[in-house]
């Protein structure tokens, strides 16, 4: 039980704080959208190049980069089409992915091929390697990519084929798309200056646009898409909760009243109340510390097991996690087992001290 | 598809019509229930749609019914904003006026076979006769979903059933201990092992039996509660809890042989022990 | 020179329990005085108050009536805090059941209610050490109570008794769960527990106990039947 209240307590925050470092790995702090809907979910925003342009003009901001996402058709060997998600950005700035083998996206067109780079998903899926021509046939005629390397990106999920173009080279696979929009801009904040300056300069330049940081962004999934977790976390937490305390309050309840001639006794021979309520505190944090500290590496090892169970999950990103160890968790477990140890010797203290010596030893001298 | 999940996001600006509901020439469109309540519409109102963020292009429809979306468990979680019209009427709203072809196209269309068996072979003929049309199955990504879920569920499920067997096993030991001396005496006065043993695997068993049908019970009356708090969190009417027989019978299936174990178990270690000792104080 | 102060000095003394089938008085109007060094028997068949009235002497227990003096002091006026006190520091308990604690030593059982006292280490060790042999357990220091018989037991309860030099010890039965031989051998501990000063009241059905006392007391239906006293030399 200890070890699934630990558990519990690593998933109440382990999505936002998985989450939260995958956002931050990208090292951009702002997202910009046309609405209040999520990146690529949304209407684009439009202008984006003049957007992007007057953006980076803001003192506030380092860096602006207008990203596109799509989903497109491409052809292996076998003649079968898949689809892959292609994000579309500048060349990379920060850590939009990292290069696993092979070189980086650059704008350069090598016989009329743009650049590409691919995942490991995609790059397993077609044979694919640096100097492979992938073909996307979303459009007609198809046309042809360059893989120049294979990159991990941040939220790549383990089915999933994606592929990294420019904006030139979105603009090709999706012909029908306008050229001058963007799903997202991704900002960074000049250092020293602080998301939050960064959010409030772009909203006085740009009212019409939503920008959040990535608190606002967490916190929504917080109360939204992970609320289900958290809840399921709460609920089982209080369940494991309630059970370890019913657990040692029955043993040490069971004990006393088994050694209610003994307490008796000893309350006779000049034991204060005092000295008996110390000793069955100490009891039941012996109980409660004793599984609890066991409890420890057995939730961690039970965490695993189920964060690998839960991010089976279709979709989900490869680097996220369920399961998070935080400091704060395991000093909430241990100020919960204090909390335990002192509630569950509340019964049988209450029975201990109270027993009536004389008549408790009589009876125990009758039976 | 884009412009279908657009419209979700366009109804955000639907804002109601200066003319104060009386275009009755408005196309219709039906509502959920959560955008109804969301922005104080009311059936009959006339709003105006726009698909773009500023709301540029916007053009009246009348609310002619309000629906309950189906739950979709995958994303309960996200507020069910949405509206449904008649496909001309999205293509006329959303449709590029500068691309020729605009109102005659759409993002996706969905195919349900006389024979599912053959949806591969489908999907790979299609894609060869129409290039540049991405022809995929549907995916059982949703199902696949659920079945993670339940893994879930069931790993969590068996932790808190180890849990409950170490407590059920603390207690028999207990409460076998508890009747050492009777134990001993009955031994001292000739009874067998496998008399007392018997008498303390109908005692698990009844013990057991009580507790699982307790907890059968327990859990279908909070089983509303539990629906009641998250269909009002979530403002879905999807079902999270439900006890089914099947579901009763394996609680029931899993509780009685544990408890007969543990009572068998506890009672085994005190036989074990010499006669003697189990009188001796 | 003053008179020395009687060390229980019960004067009318009653005590009533109230049960769900009616009152019962197990104690009716007792005077009973226990001067220093006195050794006292109390004698009387099952029911008729002689725990009831040792759990009083030894401030365990309130009388429902009369007045009670523990070493010159109303045991009325006294909190639970501080007869608990007077307890630990000035009354020894021995019972029919030993209560020992059966995870500790039987060393450890005797240092056990010194510690309690504040005494410091090195006193308590001596002390300790002193009273197991004086109750001829020398060489059993570190059996616990499941390895010792019925009457060692026994006597490391009446070590533990005398562990803080009290100013009265109260037996209640010590001799109930012993056969006669070993109860015989408590006796002469007893005997020589008074001779070398400390005064002992004792509760016992064993008329052979009874008989080692100085003064014997019979009791019936919650009375002393001889009050005071006759005093037998």
């Amino acid at each position: 039980m200890g070890a699934l209240l630990f558990d519990m307590l690593l998933l109440s925050r382990g999505l936002i704080v998985s989450f939260r470092d995958l956002l931050e790995s990208t090292g951009f702090d702002v997202r910009v959208t046309a609405t209040e809907a999520l990146p690529g979910l949304g209407p684009p925003v439009a202008d984006a190049v003049a957007t992007a342009e007057a953006l980076r003009r803001l003192p506030e901001l380092a860096e602006v980069l207008p990203v596109r996402f799509g989903t497109a058709a491409v052809e292996s060997g076998d003649r079968k089409t898949r689809e892959i998600a292609i994000i579309g950005s500048e060349t990379r700035r920060r850590g939009e992915w990292r290069v696993l083998q092979g070189t980086d996206l650059t704008e350069s067109t090598i016989g009329g091929r743009p650049d590409m780079v691919v995942n490991r998903t995609f790059a397993r899926a077609h044979a694919l390697e640096p100097g492979s021509i992938v073909h996307v046939t979303s459009t007609l005629p198809a046309k042809e990519f360059r893989v120049t390397g294979i990159v991990e990106f941040p939220f790549e999920s383990a089915s999933e084929g994606m592929a990294g173009v420019t904006l030139a080279g979105f603009a090709l696979a999706f012909p029908a798309t306008d050229a001058d929009e963007a799903d997202l801009l991704l900002v960074a904040s000049t250092p020293g200056v602080g998301t939050e300056a960064a959010v409030a300069a772009i909203r006085g330049a740009r009212p019409d646009l939503h920008s959040f940081s990535i608190d606002e962004v967490l916190e929504r999934l917080r109360q939204a898409e992970f609320s289900y977790f958290r809840q399921v976390s709460f609920v089982l937490a209080t369940i494991a909760s309630f059970f370890a305390l019913l657990l040692v309050t029955t043993l040490l309840t069971v004990s006393v009243n088994q050694r209610l001639g003994e307490v008796a006794a000893l309350r006779a021979l000049g034991f204060s109340r005092r000295r008996i309520v110390a000793d069955l505190v100490a009891e039941s944090a012996l109980l409660v510390g004793g599984g609890g500290l066991l409890s420890i590496p057995l939730g961690f090892l039970l965490a695993r097991g189920l964060d690998s169970i839960l991010r089976q999950m279709p979709g989900l990103p490869l680097r996220l996690h369920f399961f998070v160890f935080e400091p704060r968790a395991l000093a909430l477990h241990l100020g919960f087992l204090v909390l335990a140890a002192v509630i569950a010797a509340t019964y049988p203290v209450v029975l201990a001290t109270r027993l009536p010596i004389a008549a408790t030893l009589r009876k125990e001298s009758v039976s | 598809m884009r412009e279908a999940l657009n419209l979700f996001l366009l109804l955000l600006f639907a804002v109601p019509s200066a003319s104060g509901g009386q275009d009755e020439s408005a196309p219709e469109i039906l509502v959920s229930r959560n955008l109804l309540r969301e922005r104080g519409l009311s059936v009959g109102q006339v709003v105006m749609l726009s698909a773009d963020p500023r709301g540029e292009g916007a053009r009246p429809f009348r609310i002619a019914g309000v629906y309950e979306p189906t739950p979709d468990p995958s994303r309960f979680t996200a507020k069910r904003l949405e509206a449904r019209m008649h496909l001309p009427d999205l293509l006329a709203l959303t449709a590029d006026p500068d691309e020729a072809r605009a109102a005659d196209s759409v993002g996706a269309i969905n195919v349900v076979l006389k024979d599912t068996g053959d949806a591969d072979a489908f999907a790979r003929e299609l894609g060869a006769r129409a290039p540049g049309v991405s022809v995929v199955r549907a995916t059982a990504g949703d199902d696949e979903h659920f079945l993670i879920i339940e893994r879930f569920h069931v790993a969590i499920s068996a932790v808190t059933l180890i849990g409950s067997t170490a407590f059920l096993l603390a207690l028999m030991v207990i409460r076998a201990d508890e009747r050492r001396e009777v134990a001993g005496l009955l031994l001292l006065l000739g009874v067998r092992r496998r008399r007392i043993l018997a008498q303390a695997l109908l005692e698990g068993l009844c013990i057991a039996a009580a507790g699982a049908v307790f907890g059968v019970v327990f859990a279908a009356v909070t089983q509303g509660a539990v629906n009641a708090f998250f269909q009002w969190r979530y403002d879905t009417s999807l079902i999270f809890v439900r006890v089914t027989p099947a579901i009763a019978a394996r609680c029931v299936a899993l509780a009685l042989p544990l408890g007969v174990m543990a009572g068998l178990l506890a009672s085994w270690t005190l036989l074990r022990r010499p006669v003697l000792d189990l009188l001796r104080r | 020179m003053s008179a020395p102060v009687a060390i229980v000095e019960a004067r009318g003394v009653g005590k009533v329990y109230p049960m769900p089938a009616g009152r019962v008085e197990a104690l009716r109007d007792v005077s009973l005085t226990v001067e220093p060094g006195d050794y006292v028997a109390i004698s009387g068949p099952s029911g008729c108050g002689k725990s009831t009235l040792l759990h009083l002497l030894g401030c365990v227990d309130t009388p429902s009536a009369g007045s009670l003096l523990f070493e010159g002091r109303h045991v009325l006026a006294m909190g639970e805090e501080e007869r608990s006190r007077i307890r630990l520091r000035r009354i020894g308990f021995v019972f029919q059941r030993f209560y020992l604690l059966p995870m500790l030593t039987a060393w450890e059982n005797v240092e056990l209610v010194q510690s309690e006292a504040g005494m410091p280490a090195a006193e308590r060790r001596a002390r300790t050490r002193e009273l197991l042999e004086y109750v001829g357990l020398g060489d059993r220091t570190s059996h616990r109570p499941s390895q010792l018989s019925g009457g060692e037991m026994q006597r490391v309860a009446i070590a533990r008794a005398l562990a803080n030099r009290p100013g009265l010890v109260l037996a209640d039965e010590p001799t109930g769960e012993l056969d006669d031989e070993t109860g015989e051998q408590i006796g002469g501990l007893f005997d020589r527990v008074n001779a070398d000063g400390t005064t002992l009241v004792i509760v016992t059905h064993n008329p052979a106990l009874a008989a080692r006392a100085r003064r014997r007391l019979a009791m019936r239906s919650g009375r002393l039947l001889d009050s005071p006293a006759l005093a037998v030399s």
